[in-house]
């Protein structure tokens, strides 16, 4: 092979690699430009034939958006985002908090003791992981309805627990059995009690672990939609329900859709950039590290 | 006679329950609406009507086979799956080993893959809602026109929303087997390929000796994330086609919440869910079984 024949070679090995690369980029970011662009366009923009590229940036859709129901022609019908986002806020900051209280000595006794029924137990949580929610929301619904959880914070934060347990008590067994034994067996003979050995060495060794859970979990709340869309009404709607008020009847607000959709993202673009690392063990409950 | 340290090995033994006393307080809490659940799916449970309640026994599930609705739906829950799984956990190995040789940039191609991965799949739905509007306005039709492709009826056409759900559901999670199975080749030592280049092996044997059956527990733990999230695949539909045109896009999970949520036939919406339960289950357990000989293949 001569010289110029591997050089060749090497050039088109360049070319190949930096089209497939450009190819991956342009497929994961271009939505992203587009919509972002989409919400800076006035409404003749957006439905303007062929789709512009250059055109002057408006505010109006998010300006919309923070209004809410205050203005507008279609007032009543307006979907009230600040209030959405709100939900969204209290819902997953609630449930978290209730699964990550729950979780943490649930998380340590099936790290730390043996007894019977643990592996069973260990296992009913992670099937959770893979139920059609329209087998539980049915039945929530009926119950909601009768006692009064119907459109209601507490509510949503209950039935969020079933997204949330299973996974903060999977991944905080698995932060949690990372750290070495012989720690805990020290700490023992030094006189710690269970609970001393908690506080003192298992929570603060796993304080790390402890974040990322509760960042994930706060994560997942925020993409909820199946369970909002049945159980929650126009008082409790998170974003992820609210985004799709701007589909009405008569016609679908593509610009403030649009604004509404960059929003309702945002917090999880900034925090994934938090949780690199460990998005992936997150998302198989711990089974990928 | 109780010493000090019979009392504080009796005290250990049910300890682990009172810690796990919260917890399980709230799985009885899950558990309960669910087997009422069941129940309901028993029963001709009727929102509207409360009065004709009357237990059916399985009347709802073996209506279900007299059901044109059903049969499609199930077909089209299975089919999607299939097809879903196959694109995504192949083209999702090629992104892994893309990003598994040298490129420059992998950081940040890797850093910004999670962006579709981490947004609400609904929003996904929406932002390509806006992109595949019908109309001449919206964007990838008309850059598909430049490359000679006709302007494509996305979501009103039965074969245009078929496919704008799967390339939909794709983009979302795409990423994640790519990170999986790029973490899994990751993890491969150094030595295997090693021998492999001293017995004279190629880039291809490589691939098909070492790299496959070395990533296959990788491999089966994305099919069976992917697979149990196709079959239950609701968000996305439910904001682009909501199961139409013409119940094309209509899976048990979309079938069973309009015959419980648009019409309040609760039992027979139940009954559905109950059988998509069962092909969760089954499917999950046919995956088990594969990862496990994957796993002890690779030991």
């Amino acid at each position: 092979m001569t010289s110029r024949a591997v050089s060749y070679q090497r050039l088109t090995r360049r070319v190949v690699i930096a089209l497939a690369s450009v190819v991956l980029l342009v497929w994961t970011v271009f939505p992203f430009v587009w919509i972002l662009l989409t919400s800076l366009k006035s409404p003749g923009d957006i439905i303007s034939v062929p789709p512009t590229f250059v055109f002057t940036p408006t505010v109006d859709n998010y300006t919309a958006l923070v209004v809410g129901e205050q203005r507008g022609q279609y007032a009543s019908t307006r979907p009230d985002f600040p209030r959405f986002f709100l939900n969204s806020m209290i819902i997953s900051v609630g449930a978290v908090a209730l699964s990550v209280a729950a979780g943490i000595p649930a998380a340590y006794a099936l790290a730390r003791f043996t007894f019977p029924g643990k592996n069973a137990l260990a296992f009913v949580l992670l099937s959770f992981r893979f139920v059609p929610f329209i087998a539980f929301v049915i039945p929530l619904y009926i119950l909601y309805q009768r006692f009064g959880l119907y459109n209601t914070h507490a509510g949503l934060i209950l039935a969020y627990q079933l997204i949330t347990l299973p996974f903060t008590v999977w991944m905080l067994r698995s932060f949690f059995m990372e750290i070495p034994i012989e720690i805990q067996e020290a700490a023992k003979i030094d006189g710690c009690s269970w609970l001393g050995v908690l506080g003192r060495i298992i929570l603060p060794l796993s304080a790390p672990g402890i974040s990322v859970t509760v960042i994930l979990g706060f994560m997942f709340c925020w993409n909820a939609f199946n369970y909002p869309l049945m159980l929650a009404g126009r008082q409790t709607f998170p974003v992820t329900v609210g985004a799709i008020q701007f589909i009405s009847y008569e016609q679908v607000l593509w610009g403030q859709m649009a604004a509404a959709t960059i929003v309702a993202a945002l917090p999880q673009l900034l925090l994934s950039l938090m949780v690199q690392k460990y998005i992936v063990r997150g998302l198989t409950m711990g089974a990928v590290k | 006679m109780t010493t000090p340290g019979s009392r504080r090995r009796r005290r250990e033994r049910f300890l682990p329950y009172l810690l796990l006393a919260p917890a399980l307080i709230l799985l009885v809490g899950m558990l309960y609406p669910f087997g009422l659940g069941i129940y309901y799916s028993l029963t001709n449970y009727w929102l509207q009507y409360p009065n004709r309640f009357r237990f059916v026994w399985f009347d709802n599930y073996v209506d279900l086979l007299g059901e044109p609705l059903f049969v499609r739906a199930l077909e089209f829950t299975i089919g999607f799956t299939l097809v879903a799984v196959a694109v995504q956990v192949g083209l999702g190995l090629a992104v892994a080993l893309f990003l598994h040789a040298r490129i420059p940039g992998r950081r940040a191609i890797r850093a910004l893959m999670l962006m579709p991965l981490m947004i609400p799949p609904v929003i996904t739905a929406l932002m390509w809602k806006i992109m595949m509007a019908s109309t001449n306005a919206g964007i990838l039709n008309y850059l598909l026109a430049f490359v000679g492709v006709d302007p494509i009826n996305w979501f009103g056409s039965t074969q245009g929303a078929i496919i704008s759900v799967l390339i939909i559901d794709t983009w979302g999670n795409l990423p994640f087997v790519a990170l999986i199975l790029l973490g899994g080749l990751q993890a491969i030592p150094t030595e295997p390929y090693e021998a492999a280049r001293v017995d004279g092996a190629g880039p291809v044997a490589m691939l098909r000796y070492v790299t496959f059956p070395l990533l296959s527990p990788f491999i089966v733990l994305a099919i069976t994330f992917r697979a149990m999230d196709s079959l239950r695949i609701f968000d996305v539909i439910y904001a682009t086609t909501a199961g139409g045109p013409n119940d094309a896009t209509t899976n048990l999970q979309i079938m069973a919440y309009q015959y419980s949520f648009q019409w309040y036939q609760m039992g027979k919406g139940m009954a559905q869910a109950m059988v998509l339960l069962l092909l969760v289950v089954i499917v999950s357990y046919l995956l088990m079984r594969l990862w496990n000989r994957a796993a002890e293949s690779t030991q």
